[in-house]
């Protein structure tokens, strides 16, 4: 049996021989503590960060893992063209306000690596989105010419493991776009349809992106979304709000992936996502994903107690036992084996590798999962 | 009082243009800063942040409802400074170093506001010693520190070594707080106060300052 094989019936609640061993990729700087270390060398270190990369794939053997999830076909959904990334200043302190490809302006500091703090950004208002960002979010023939989705599919056939076709983000790169704190106002300001009006555009281009890669007759094993809209208390917005403007756009994304055979949809959202999982699961999306277990309390059987066997996942093992002891990762894969005996379930590190996992320890959890009985 | 009560409601819906317009009606009839702020202004605030705190509103709302409480309190200071109104208390709030993100900080720093405390920003990645020197300079009763990343989190317990080696430990509160920290991580390495939310953490403040 493949990998692809045994991911793919494990989420149809079909017979596998085994359990695979799925991770969800690195931090750079965990790759670095390892060439440090002595496990690999650096430039391994410096090529196994990229996702879907020959050297990751490499260093996924030497650990024993089987795949990612991240075994994906882009589309370009983003903006087309991207805004130009450029300094606009230079602080004393020798930070730097950057306008990010996104229309966002960054702050960042030498020798920090970090999530960065966004200072400012561009789409406050109407005028700003038709001049600035409506344009970059028109579907063109070269956001999914067929070669090259064809030639991505390609690529990923030479990796054992499910191809997924990116489907987009209905809320979270608008969210990127306009910040947390802009989205906030756009909700609450006097043109009150324009955030719905950017939703709304955003995700009709993204469609016809889908659409068009659907179109090339490529077999996909599931369609992949990303999101990040919650926290540790739960969705950044309201629920209801979050269906207001999302709803429709799962619904006919999905309706258009079901049409095309594909039945397994996933969802990549860290935090706490409980309350956005009906919006979802009422409109096709059926995977919950990494399901962060360790730093966010995230937790899968509620939500299988919930909605049934309808609802699958991939994810939930609490990386931050990787860097603790053998006897923290023996009690993961425990609690990993009762949410495979549920079935629809693919064990799966709940986000990248941090700085501070231990080399052996994921070695050990690598072979040791493949060990659950199915 | 009506007009008070209106920039209340106001508030909580986050309609700053008309909270700062009923503000300005409110010192133009004569009402005292001071029951602006606390009766109309805080009041108003202060029911976002149990509404925040019981699920019942989301971040948009308290951002929205922080903005329309800046607008109004922009017209106040001056007015509650000429009067000699202070501040229910004294915080300084920032990311620890190597930490740049600062939307939970935000949130907090707005709900401490609106809470009646004074607080102190001092950014993003602020190291111990600035955390500590602003404490003593300043005379803040809480250091708040924030951190979003797992790599970040134990710079928290340099702060507390740091106020331990100036000598102010024992007059200061040091709260913290952010997406990998825990009650037990608050024990752990020894601070005061860790709060699952902004709003429970502007709680906790202005006990700390009261006592």
């Amino acid at each position: 049996m493949t990998t692809r094989e045994r991911c793919m019936n494990l989420l149809h609640y079909k017979q596998v021989d085994r359990v695979p061993a799925v991770h969800f990729g690195y931090w750079g700087e965990l790759l670095v503590e390892w060439a440090e270390q002595g496990h690999i060398s650096m430039e391994m270190a410096k090529g196994a960060v990229r996702d879907g990369s020959p050297v990751q794939a490499e260093l996924d053997k030497i650990i024993g893992w089987d795949c990612t999830w991240h075994n994906c076909v882009y589309p370009k959904l983003g903006l087309n063209p991207a805004f130009k990334r450029e300094v606009i200043e230079t602080l004393p302190d020798g930070s730097q306000r950057v306008l990010t490809d996104k229309g966002v302006i960054e702050k960042f500091k030498p020798g920090i690596v970090s999530i960065p703090s966004e200072d400012d950004y561009l789409l406050k208002d109407r005028d700003a989105f038709e001049e600035l960002f409506l344009p970059k979010m028109q579907y063109s023939e070269d956001r999914a010419r067929s070669e090259d989705i064809t030639r991505q599919y390609n690529e990923k056939l030479k990796y054992d493991a499910p191809i997924g076709l990116r489907i987009g983000s209905v809320l979270g790169d608008i969210r990127d776009i306009t910040t947390v704190m802009g989205m906030s106002y756009l909700m609450y300001d006097e043109d009150e349809e324009l955030l719905a009006d950017i939703v709304d555009a955003y995700a009709e281009m993204q469609y016809k992106c889908v659409e068009t890669a659907l179109k090339t007759g490529l077999k996909f094993d599931f369609g992949h979304y990303w999101e990040d809209i919650c926290f540790k208390s739960g969705p950044l917005l309201s629920p209801g709000k979050f269906d207001e403007l999302c709803a429709k756009h799962y619904k006919k994304r999905n309706d258009l992936l079901h049409e095309y055979g594909i039945d397994i949809i996933s969802l990549d959202c860290d935090g706490v996502i409980d309350k956005l999982i009906p919006t979802w699961i009422e409109n096709g999306v059926n995977v919950l994903f990494p399901i962060e277990v360790g730093v966010w309390g995230d937790q899968f059987e509620p939500s299988r107690k919930l909605y049934g066997e309808k609802i699958l996942g991939v994810g939930g093992m609490d990386k931050t036992a990787f860097r603790n002891d053998r006897a923290a990762v023996d009690r993961e894969i425990e609690r990993m084996a009762r949410l495979v005996s549920l079935g629809g379930f693919i064990p799966c590190p709940d986000h990248r590798l941090m700085p501070g996992s231990k080399f052996e320890l994921v070695q050990y959890y690598a072979e040791e999962i493949k060990k659950i009985k199915v | 009082m009506e007009l008070l009560r209106e920039i209340s409601e106001n508030l909580q819906i986050g309609k700053a243009k008309i909270v700062k317009s009923l503000v300005e009606q409110a010192v133009a009839e004569g009402i005292s800063p001071e029951s602006i702020l606390n009766e109309g202004l805080l009041a108003g605030m202060s029911i976002v942040g149990e509404k925040f705190k019981n699920n019942e509103i989301y971040v948009p709302e308290v951002l929205v409802a922080a903005r329309a409480m800046n607008m109004g309190s922009q017209i106040l200071k001056p007015l509650l400074a000429a009067e000699g109104v202070k501040a229910t208390g004294k915080v300084c709030i920032g990311t620890v170093q190597g930490d740049l993100h600062d939307i939970g900080k935000n949130l907090v720093k707005m709900m401490m506001e609106g809470k009646g405390l004074e607080v102190v920003d001092l950014g993003t990645d602020v190291s111990a010693e600035t955390f500590v020197q602003t404490a003593i300079e300043q005379d803040c009763k809480v250091i708040c520190c924030s951190a979003l990343l797992t790599t970040t989190m134990s710079v928290m317990e340099d702060v507390i070594k740091a106020a331990e080696a100036a000598g102010i430990r024992d007059k200061v509160k040091i709260m913290i707080g952010g997406a990998p920290v825990s009650e037990e991580y608050c024990r752990k390495i020894g601070a005061d106060c860790y709060t699952v939310d902004a709003a429970s953490a502007a709680d906790a403040a202005v006990a700390f300052c009261a006592e």
